[in-house]
């Protein structure tokens, strides 16, 4: 995991250090921060999958409105893992397309 | 000097209205249309656009036949701009009690006596068929693999281009004020303050139709009544089909697209023209279908709309020339109207140019609710 740990300004103060999947690779990330930033400080760049053209996307507006950060988490397409906090054990995985629903776990 | 006459003039550029255009302009009739605010921007851009063949009236049935053939080669006979997004993913009505059962399968017997492939399927076999979804307590359902989605917006566009490109004369953002009669005769419409002159007027113009029916002295037993609908953001297709559960009345499907509409009946909506909706709806539809199709929890809302049906007190279609002569009505589909289209547009040109229907349509005659003949269509929702 590699992040920032000094600012000249902020100060920072992480949650419980977490181990989560993605892939089905293990990663650790800090529980309660973004997704996305728990995926970028383990190298992750690329999120996604374009329907149309297969073209990578990844971190972007970090805002939650515009739809690059877009993965399957548990299940779930379409999470919006820039604003979506990281939970222990959590099942991340690239989407690819518009995300398929996981019917085969229901 | 522009002459503002033409042999038929139709009012309403709902589905209806353009398939008439269409097949008039096809046989040579010289129509023109007038639609008050875009093609399709009343009830039949606003529909679910379910396409079934599950009905419980023979004519119902037959129509729907000749729809769903329609449908399969639709886009190329319109030369459609924009796909039509036509899917057969299928349709189930679910039933929750005896007595709903039990019409389920007169209906599926007619379907069937009639040719229509429709089946009856055990909870059993749903639950094998769609594992995903979880419909506890149902005790059957009825099921036709033919029937689906169709877009209602680019299907009803697409007719009224193509009637422009056969030479249909098609106005968007006319309101026709009134229509006009001499004596007993129908003689054209007001729109935009001008006078617009045919022999023949076809009114289908859904909810809309009744005030302006009322203009040259013919009452339609015509009502608007509200209805909700929304979608949600896409995923990737698994053909999901149309449920339409009769417990509480909602149902959902997923589009070619990979969104899902969802919605569901609600005895407090206002019966009004009004479009508008409400948080109850939201609440109401998103807790009833995701208890019966859990996997789409995580997925969300893109937005709602309303429609208004057009209600008749028997649930079926006015399908009838007027006491006024020359003015054709067709109108009060009460929310099935949509996928009719096709033979709502081939009965126009038939009836317009003094042909035999394809079907009988006689059931569809206006007089019948002074008569206190109803017709009541059992598969309505």
């Amino acid at each position: 995991m590699r992040m920032i740990d000094e600012h000249p300004i902020l100060e920072y103060r992480h949650g419980q250090r977490v181990k989560f999947s993605f892939d089905g690779r293990e990663m650790e990330g800090y529980e309660g921060e973004p997704i996305a930033m728990a995926l970028h400080a383990n190298g992750v760049r690329i999120y996604r999958e374009t329907p149309e053209m297969k073209r990578p996307r990844g971190f972007f507006c970090a805002i939650g409105k515009c739809s690059s950060c877009f993965m399957v988490v548990d299940g779930v397409p379409n999470v919006r893992t820039c604003v979506t906090p990281l939970t222990a054990g959590m099942n991340v995985q690239t989407q690819r397309g518009k995300g398929t629903v996981a019917l085969e776990e229901a | 000097m522009h002459q503002r006459t033409a042999d038929v003039i139709i009012v309403g550029g709902g589905v209806h209205g353009c398939a008439g255009a269409y097949e008039l302009a096809k046989a040579g009739v010289k129509v023109a249309l007038f639609e008050a605010n875009y093609l399709s921007s009343g009830g039949s851009g606003r529909s679910a656009a379910g396409i079934r063949q599950h009905f419980g009236t023979e004519v119902n049935c037959r129509l729907a036949q000749y729809n769903v053939q329609c449908f399969t080669h639709l886009e190329e006979e319109l030369g459609a701009e924009l796909p039509l997004d036509y899917a057969q993913w299928g349709y189930m009505w679910v039933a929750y009690t005896d007595s709903c059962l039990d019409q389920l399968k007169k209906n599926v017997d007619l379907q069937n006596s009639l040719g229509t492939p429709s089946v009856i399927m055990t909870p059993g076999e749903v639950k094998a068929k769609w594992p995903y979804l979880r419909l506890d307590g149902i005790i059957g359902a009825a099921f036709c693999h033919q029937d689906g989605h169709i877009n209602p917006q680019t299907m009803t566009i697409a007719y009224g281009r193509q009637a422009e490109r056969l030479g249909a004369t098609v106005k968007t953002h006319s309101p026709v004020e009134r229509l006009l009669a001499s004596g007993d005769k129908i003689t054209g419409v007001v729109v935009n303050g001008e006078e617009w002159h045919a022999d023949k007027v076809v009114l289908t113009a859904g909810p809309w139709s009744t005030p302006l029916a009322a203009t040259v002295g013919v009452e339609l037993p015509v009502s608007p009544e509200r209805h909700n609908l929304l979608v949600t953001e896409q995923v990737e297709p698994f053909q999901c089909p149309m449920v339409l559960c009769l417990d509480d009345g909602a149902y959902f499907k997923q589009c070619p697209n990979g969104s899902f509409f969802l919605g569901r009946d609600d005895a407090g909506e206002p019966k009004t023209t009004e479009s508008g909706n409400s948080w109850k709806f939201l609440e109401g539809v998103t807790k009833s279908v995701l208890s019966r199709i859990p996997v789409l929890s995580g997925v969300r809302v893109v937005r709602q709309w309303s429609g208004p049906y057009d209600n008749t007190p028997d649930h079926q279609a006015i399908i009838d020339w007027a006491p006024v002569e020359g003015l054709l009505i067709n109108c009060g589909w009460s929310g099935h109207g949509l996928q009719f289209g096709p033979s709502g547009g081939r009965l126009i040109r038939e009836m317009v140019t003094g042909q035999p229907t394809f079907v009988d349509i006689r059931r569809f005659r206006l007089a019948r609710f002074a008569e206190n003949d109803l017709f009541f269509e059992p598969a309505y929702i």
